[in-house]
Formats: structure tokens, C-alpha cells, sequence
């Protein structure tokens, strides 16, 4: 059992953020500034389901931040996982949501930006993870670098499909919710995942990124 | 002054036929469904004879009910696509006569925004996340930069496949949901099924997979059906509660065929209370397909100037509808 006492507690404090699983609180953790990630029971879900999925996403989370710092990818530090709970206490990351970030930026900062996205992208899949969430808010930019703040359905896995997956939906939530920019963005994420993984990979990913695509409802990808 | 458009759809099962005015009154709306036998799903060529041969009656019915004389008719739009290509050309035939004969305007129209904007429409959403789930379409979306975008959506079969395939495989006849509906509602005996959430996308191919095996294997069909519901439509609540966070918008429209399922609203209904969003539906008379909904749609592009000379009015199977202008919104 990885209950602490007062996680609850401490949990109560400012709401940042109400994701679509998750609510994230910022409080205090002994004594530090701390970002509560609390998956609370979606009514809507099944119990028996519910928990379950709470459950493995938390913990697997919480191994996932471990193992992206490996693969050489900014995550925030890990405090504590509360698993009767489901909460992640962890480091509050100071900075910009890539999304909120890119009206802002001018086409050199976007083009670098977006490389190094991409170069961080390639070095999760090269050392095997899956992000599975690749959208502009689940990356903070601060003053240094990108850090990657939700790992919550990341999964291990080197098959070209699942890492084709990953930008597909970056490809997808760029053209969805930041059109004007999408194009240029893109082309500096792949040349950024290319410099990491080698072209030959980076051309097979991109290849396969197709393949799912033309498996969509009424797609002709010309 | 009011002017009047006719509309017509036959993208799949439904060959129907509306009359509307420019204020938005859907002054008829008749239709005929085609019925597959049972155990079946829609075979093309014979749903497209099946609206050959009620098209006449559901053309004259229409203009009847309407009371608007055809010499008022100011444009006739069709459902150009996507759909199933001999239902679809159907339609066109009967499209093209009527605009070559009264040499009004003939105006193409994409099936899956006619669902968004009939929606609109008639629920008065104005800025809504929008879920489209129908035998066509799974799909979250939000409007920008005039286009519907694509937020989310099933990577391989839609919500409507999933559920007629899996009816089918017990021996029923599409459209499957509603006998699904019933029978998961008997049940509260849930199987573990595969819950494939992948970023913004569901997948729903490996829970049709293990769904058929269960029931082969000598589970019951209310057990499978309340299991099949019970995962699937948490997935694609999960999803659309990832887009309503992601924009922040306060508006979930559910509009499609599959939107009649009554555990699916309730599921969503329950998630946006986290958002202090709201769920609206269109009506169920207009939420599967309708000739209302190429009528409408086809009023608000005829008002922009959007039109096709017949000799190029084809059909288009595959149409993504984020690939369609949207030029009457801001």
C-alpha cells in the first residue's frame, strides 16, 4: 500500500486545470509547491471499469515520467503515487503550454520550437515509448527547453504502428486546432524526429503514418 | 420574402426528400427506408433499386406536403457524398432532373455536414463540440478557419459498424442499435472488452473481435450487448470530454444516427456536468438521415453561391467533410 497520509489534504488546493480524466490541483507536498494529478471517478464509466482504468493509468504514469528522463526527455519529478486515490503528486513545471504558446511565436521560433518537439518525440520512440498523447497542451515550454507533462496513456512499445500513432495525432490536433500554422510546424517536426531516429526510420514512421490514415472513414490520402 | 430550396438524400438506407424555406421551416420531410433481410447488412445495388423505385412518391409527397408550387423552388440541393455510389447516384439523377427542368441551381451538399448544420439548426447550438456518430461516421468535432475540424475519431469501424456488425453476427438486420439498446438494457452483467483510447482516436475493431467471439463462445446477447454499449460508449464519452477540455467551449452536440441511443446521450449528458457544459440533441425525427439536413445545408451554401453545373454533378464515395468549405460561417 502507497498510501501517505495527507495526500487528500493538500490535494485541496488550487484547480490549474480540468482535464478530460484527470483534475490537476497545484497544493504543497511536504513542504514543496506540487502539482496534484487526481484521476477522480467518472460517473459516466462503469464502476468495475472505472477503477480499473484509474487505476493502471496512474501507476503506469508514474512509470512512464520515470522512464522518459532515460530516454532523455524533460518530465517533471515525481513526488508520490497515491494509488487508493489515483492521484500523481508531482513537480508544478513553470512555463507555456505549446498551445497557448504558437499565435505568439515568429516563423524562426515556431520552425525551433518544432524541431525540437520532434527531436523529443524521437528519443522517447527510440527508446521505445509510446507518449500516446501528443497533443500541444501535454507539453510545456520553459525557459530552457520542452518538458512532457502527461504520460498517461504511454505505453512500451517499438512497432512502427504505435509510434506512427503518436504523430498522427500531433498531425491531427495541429491541423484541428492550430490550422494557419500547421503545415510549417509539421515540416519542422519531421525534420527534428529525422535528425534523432536517421532518415530511413523517420520515412518508414511517416509511411505508416499514411497507411492509418487511408484505413480512415472515407480518406483518399493523395 | 420567403424562397424555398428542395433537398435530397440517399447516401445509404434512406432515400428521403425535403422542402424548407429560407427562414429554416422544414416544411416536409417523406422518406423510404430500405430494409435488408435479416442477418444482413445494406447491399448497394439493392438499396439503390429499392429509392428508384419510391422515388417518384417520395418527390411528389414532399412537394404535396410542402404546399410550395414547384415553379417556387429557388435550388435543389443533393447529398453529393459520402455514401454508397448506386444510392448515391440515385439521388443525383433525381436532383439533376428536377434543377434541369425548373433551370434552378443545383447545389452539392456533404452528407456529414448536413447532419452538424441540421443539428445547429434545430437545437440552436452555436459554437458546439460536435459528435458525429452515425454508420458513417464516429467523429468529434469543432468548427475553425472554415472548416469543420476533426478533433478525434475512430481509427478503423464507426460506432454504427461496430454495433451492426456485432448484430448481424447474432442474426439480426441492419440498422442493429436499436435491438441492441434493448437488449443490453436486460443485463448489468459486465464482460471485460478491450477499452482502446489511443490520444484523441478510439478503435473499435478489436472489441467487434472479442465481442463475436464471446457471444460464440456462449455468452448471452444481452451480456455482450450491455458490455459492447457499456465499453464503447465510455470511449467515446472519454474522447469527446478530451475535445470539450481542449477548446473549452460549453456546448456538446450530438447529432447521427446512433444519437437515438439513450445510454449514449445519458453517459454524455453526465460528463459535461464536470465542464459545466451542456448536451444537445437533435430531435430523433431528424437525427438519422433526412432529406432535411441536404436541404438546409444545401439553403445556407446556395446563399454563398455555391453551386455545380449538372454535366459535372457527380457523386463522391469517399468525401471527408473536413475537407469541405464552409463558407457561410465566420
Amino acid at each position: 500500500m502507497s498510501t501517505y497520509p495527507g495526500v487528500t489534504e493538500h490535494s485541496e488546493g488550487r484547480l490549474l486545470y480540468r482535464g478530460a480524466e484527470a483534475d490537476v490541483v497545484l497544493g504543497d507536498w511536504q513542504g514543496l509547491e506540487a502539482v496534484f494529478k487526481i484521476r477522480r471517478p467518472l460517473t459516466y464509466r462503469l464502476q468495475v471499469l472505472d477503477e480499473a482504468i484509474r487505476r493502471q493509468r496512474t501507476v503506469h504514469e508514474a512509470e512512464m515520467i520515470h522512464l522518459a528522463k532515460k530516454a532523455g526527455v524533460a518530465s517533471p519529478f515525481l513526488y508520490n503515487v497515491d494509488i487508493q486515490s489515483s492521484t500523481l503528486v508531482m513537480q508544478f513545471v513553470r512555463g507555456v503550454r505549446v498551445k497557448d504558446l504558437v499565435a505568439s511565436l515568429s516563423d524562426n521560433q515556431l520552425d525551433g520550437a518544432f524541431f525540437e518537439f520532434g527531436q523529443d518525440v524521437a528519443r522517447l520512440h527510440r527508446f521505445g515509448i509510446m507518449h500516446g498523447d501528443l497533443t500541444t497542451a501535454n507539453v510545456v515550454k520553459n525557459d530552457t527547453r520542452l518538458v512532457f507533462i502527461d504520460f498517461g496513456l504511454s505505453i512500451r512499445t517499438t512497432r512502427l504502428e504505435d509510434h506512427a500513432v503518436d504523430l498522427r495525432l500531433i498531425k491531427e490536433t495541429l491541423v484541428g486546432a492550430h490550422p494557419d500554422i500547421s503545415a510549417k510546424a509539421l515540416d519542422a517536426l519531421n525534420r527534428g524526429y529525422a535528425s534523432v531516429v536517421g532518415p530511413a526510420r523517420s520515412l518508414a514512421v511517416l509511411k505508416q503514418l499514411q497507411n492509418i490514415e487511408r484505413r480512415g472513414r472515407y480518406a483518399r490520402v493523395t | 420574402m420567403r424562397r424555398y430550396i428542395l433537398g435530397v438524400e440517399s447516401t445509404a438506407h434512406t432515400f428521403s426528400v425535403s422542402v424548407m424555406s429560407s427562414d429554416g421551416n422544414i416544411l416536409s420531410n417523406t422518406k423510404s427506408v430500405y430494409m435488408p433481410p435479416e442477418g444482413s447488412g445494406i447491399h448497394p445495388f439493392e438499396a439503390s433499386q429499392s429509392h428508384l423505385a419510391a422515388a417518384p412518391k417520395v418527390v411528389a409527397d414532399a412537394l404535396a406536403n410542402s404546399r410550395v408550387p414547384m415553379s417556387e423552388l429557388c435550388a435543389v440541393a443533393y447529398a453529393m457524398g459520402p455514401g454508397l455510389g448506386p444510392c448515391l447516384r440515385v439521388g443525383a439523377v433525381v436532383a439533376r432532373t428536377i434543377a434541369s427542368s425548373l433551370e434552378v441551381p443545383l447545389v452539392p451538399v456533404n452528407h456529414a455536414v448536413g447532419h452538424i448544420e441540421l443539428g445547429c439548426l434545430l437545437t440552436g447550438s452555436k459554437d458546439p463540440v460536435v459528435l458525429l456518430v452515425s454508420g458513417g461516421h464516429t467523429m468529434i468535432l469543432a468548427y475553425s478557419a472554415k472548416r469543420w475540424r476533426v478533433l478525434g475519431e475512430s481509427l478503423d469501424l464507426t460506432l454504427g459498424q461496430l454495433l451492426d456488425q456485432f448484430g448481424r453476427h447474432h442474426g439480426l438486420a441492419s440498422p442493429c442499435g436499436g435491438a441492441i439498446e434493448e437488449a443490453a438494457a436486460a443485463s448489468s452483467n459486465y464482460l471485460r472488452l478491450p477499452y482502446s483510447v489511443k490520444g484523441n482516436d478510439v478503435s473499435f475493431s478489436g472489441l467487434l473481435t472479442t465481442s463475436k467471439l464471446l457471444l460464440d463462445g456462449g455468452r448471452s446477447f444481452s451480456d455482450v450487448s450491455y458490455s459492447i454499449q457499456e465499453t464503447a460508449f465510455a470511449m467515446v464519452a472519454e474522447v469527446t470530454e478530451r475535445a470539450l477540455a481542449f477548446t473549452g467551449k460549453k456546448e456538446v452536440m450530438i447529432v447521427g444516427g446512433v444519437a437515438a441511443n439513450r445510454r449514449l446521450s445519458g453517459m454524455l449528458s453526465n460528463m459535461v456536468e464536470r465542464h459545466s457544459a451542456v448536451v444537445t440533441m437533435t430531435p430523433l425525427e431528424y437525427s438519422g438521415d433526412c432529406g432535411a439536413q441536404i436541404a438546409w445545408t444545401g439553403w445556407l451554401a446556395h446563399t454563398c453561391g455555391v453551386q455545380i453545373p449538372v454535366p459535372e454533378s457527380k457523386v463522391l464515395q469517399s468525401w471527408r467533410l473536413d475537407r469541405v468549405d464552409i463558407p457561410w460561417r465566420n
